[in-house]
């Protein structure tokens, strides 16, 4: 009741400035509820049984096992765009999610600036554009599948602060869109990296995660029947994990690259969409993290059954070794537009883990899960 | 006796229902593109279509343009969709909502009847939207029929 409030509070915050200038609101949600099917080995502990796990949002570490819940990945979140003249905009995003108790946060908030018709400044808060659905993967009235597979938008840092160009032509009969795009992301008390030290048995009081220097350009090219992107980007990489008594985890600091190319194309009542991805570390080990994904989705009128496909591995190009993480995701799903600005979803995920178990690689464990819900715009 | 006219009346409701819902299956009505009447800009169904996808922002005058959408339970919305864009509506505001919410763009703004689109159109020299061909009125242009 109390989040309710404050989010209600937030709101007529939001809607008491919209007297005072042209605003338009809109939002989006998903109330989705799921749960695992059985229990596994636990690969961390072998020799235990525990529920099946699925991790649905790794950034949040929202999660099912064996009991139902509408926490891991149900999420509410209102937009106000503010015009301040013509040219200036500033846009804010209030987002209240099921794994943080609903407690509703400004997760995006930047300005934008329209140069001309072609070239759009932006500066704030925003998520890093790196998958093909990275930066829309929490609005699933915007794609079929429940979530964009959560085995590949694994990273413990999704959002920035930074500024962003983009630049649209046409090239032919095909529109472009060139994005460059700078920022900084300081996270402190990252929540995936603590869950990961209690995994392993760890006790740090918190981890702070920072990813600096995110340098990099989208390449968006779209046809009648296509939407392609390219993205590089590279980055600084630190971490401190504090443990109890104050002290910090020795770390090695390290430089990161991720490229990849993603889309979709529409074939008649099919739309193929996929993404493959390649991150590279210039550490000792050389790690590499080759990803991707590939759907099937057709369209029935307003009903579109789907299937996808998800694989990550991780490998080390000066240290070779197959016995690290690897597992793939296979989902089975059904979107229903039921009415004009919502979608009813029901989705089948099987989870295998193929990580090396002796070394402690495969803590995913395998799962089978079944969620449903709603996804909704206004 | 009664019970039997319940139950035709049921039987009718139902048939009633699937009809309407089955409907936007199978229009065949014409939808009419519409602008203000001193917008002298060139339009085919290319142009169009990338101006209701937000990919060219501004006509062939040089002005930007404004998007005027039917209502979503407007037939003409169904119609003007699968013709000139070339998709559902259902995949038409999944592919706005990225938009939107990623602060790329912004929708078309919908209108509760096509009377509203004529009026909002008549009324704004940048505006564009498109309405059931036999609603279309003087007081706008008709730059396309699908």
């Amino acid at each position: 009741m109390k989040k309710l409030l404050a989010f209600s509070s937030c709101l007529s915050l939001l809607l008491s400035a919209s007297a005072m200038a042209e605003m338009r609101i809109s939002g989006y949600g998903s109330i989705i509820a799921g749960k695992t099917l059985g229990t596994v080995d636990d690969p961390l502990n072998p020799g235990q049984t525990r529920d099946e796990i699925l991790t649905a949002d790794f950034y949040d570490v929202g999660q099912y096992d064996n009991d139902i819940t509408f926490n891991a990945e149900s999420i509410l979140a209102v937009q106000a765009v503010v015009d301040l003249n013509e040219k200036f905009s500033v846009t804010a995003q209030l987002v209240a999610k099921g794994v943080d108790d609903f407690e509703p946060e400004f997760d995006w908030y930047y300005v934008t600036y329209q140069a001309s018709d072609q070239l759009t400044l932006m500066a704030g808060r925003r998520n890093i554009p790196m998958y093909y659905f990275s930066e829309f993967s929490e609005v699933g009235y915007a794609y079929p599948w429940m979530r964009p597979p959560s085995n590949l938008y694994w990273w413990q840092v999704t959002q920035f602060n930074g500024v962003h160009a983009m630049y649209s032509f046409d090239l032919g009969d095909y529109s472009n869109t060139l994005t460059f795009f700078y920022g900084n992301e300081y996270s402190d008390d990252n929540v995936e990296m603590l869950y990961y030290d209690k995994l392993y048995g760890g006790n740090a009081r918190t981890v702070n995660e920072f990813w600096t220097d995110i340098t990099g350009m989208n390449w968006n090219i779209s046809g009648d029947n296509f939407d392609l992107r390219f993205v590089y980007f590279q980055n600084d990489r630190d971490r401190e994990t504090i443990q109890q008594d104050g002290s910090i985890d020795p770390y090695t600091p390290f430089s990161q690259t991720f490229i990849g190319l993603g889309g979709s194309i529409n074939l008649s009542q099919f739309t193929v969409l996929f993404d493959a991805n390649f991150v590279d570390y210039d550490d000792d080990l050389g790690t590499e993290f080759p990803t991707y994904l590939v759907s099937l989705v057709y369209h029935w009128d307003d009903i579109q059954p789907y299937v996808s496909y998800s694989k990550a591995d991780h490998e080390r190009s000066k240290v070779p070794t197959e016995d690290l993480e690897e597992h793939y995701m296979l989902s089975f799903g059904v979107r229903y537009d039921f009415m004009p600005k919502a979608a009813f979803k029901v989705q089948y995920d099987k989870f295998v883990d193929q990580g090396d178990v002796p070394n402690g690689w495969a803590y995913h464990g395998d799962s089978r899960t079944i969620s449903m819900g709603v996804d909704f715009v206004f | 006796m009664s019970i039997s006219v319940k139950k035709a009346c049921c039987a009718a409701m139902y048939g009633a229902a699937l009809l309407s819902m089955a409907q936007p299956l199978h229009v065949h009505a014409e939808v009419v593109v519409i602008v203000h009447p001193s917008n002298d800009s060139s339009f085919d169904q290319g142009e169009i279509k990338k101006i209701f996808l937000g990919k060219t922002k501004s006509f062939s005058n040089g002005r930007n343009a404004i998007l005027i959408s039917a209502s979503a339970d407007d037939p003409a919305t169904d119609e003007f969709n699968e013709k000139v864009i070339g998709r559902s509506s259902s995949q038409v505001k999944a592919y706005w909502s990225k938009i939107l919410f990623t602060g790329k763009g912004t929708p078309p703004q919908e209108m509760n009847s096509a009377q509203e689109v004529i009026s909002t159109v008549a009324s704004n020299p940048d505006a564009i939207g498109y309405i059931d061909a036999s609603a279309a009125t003087d007081s706008v242009k008709v730059v396309a029929k699908f």
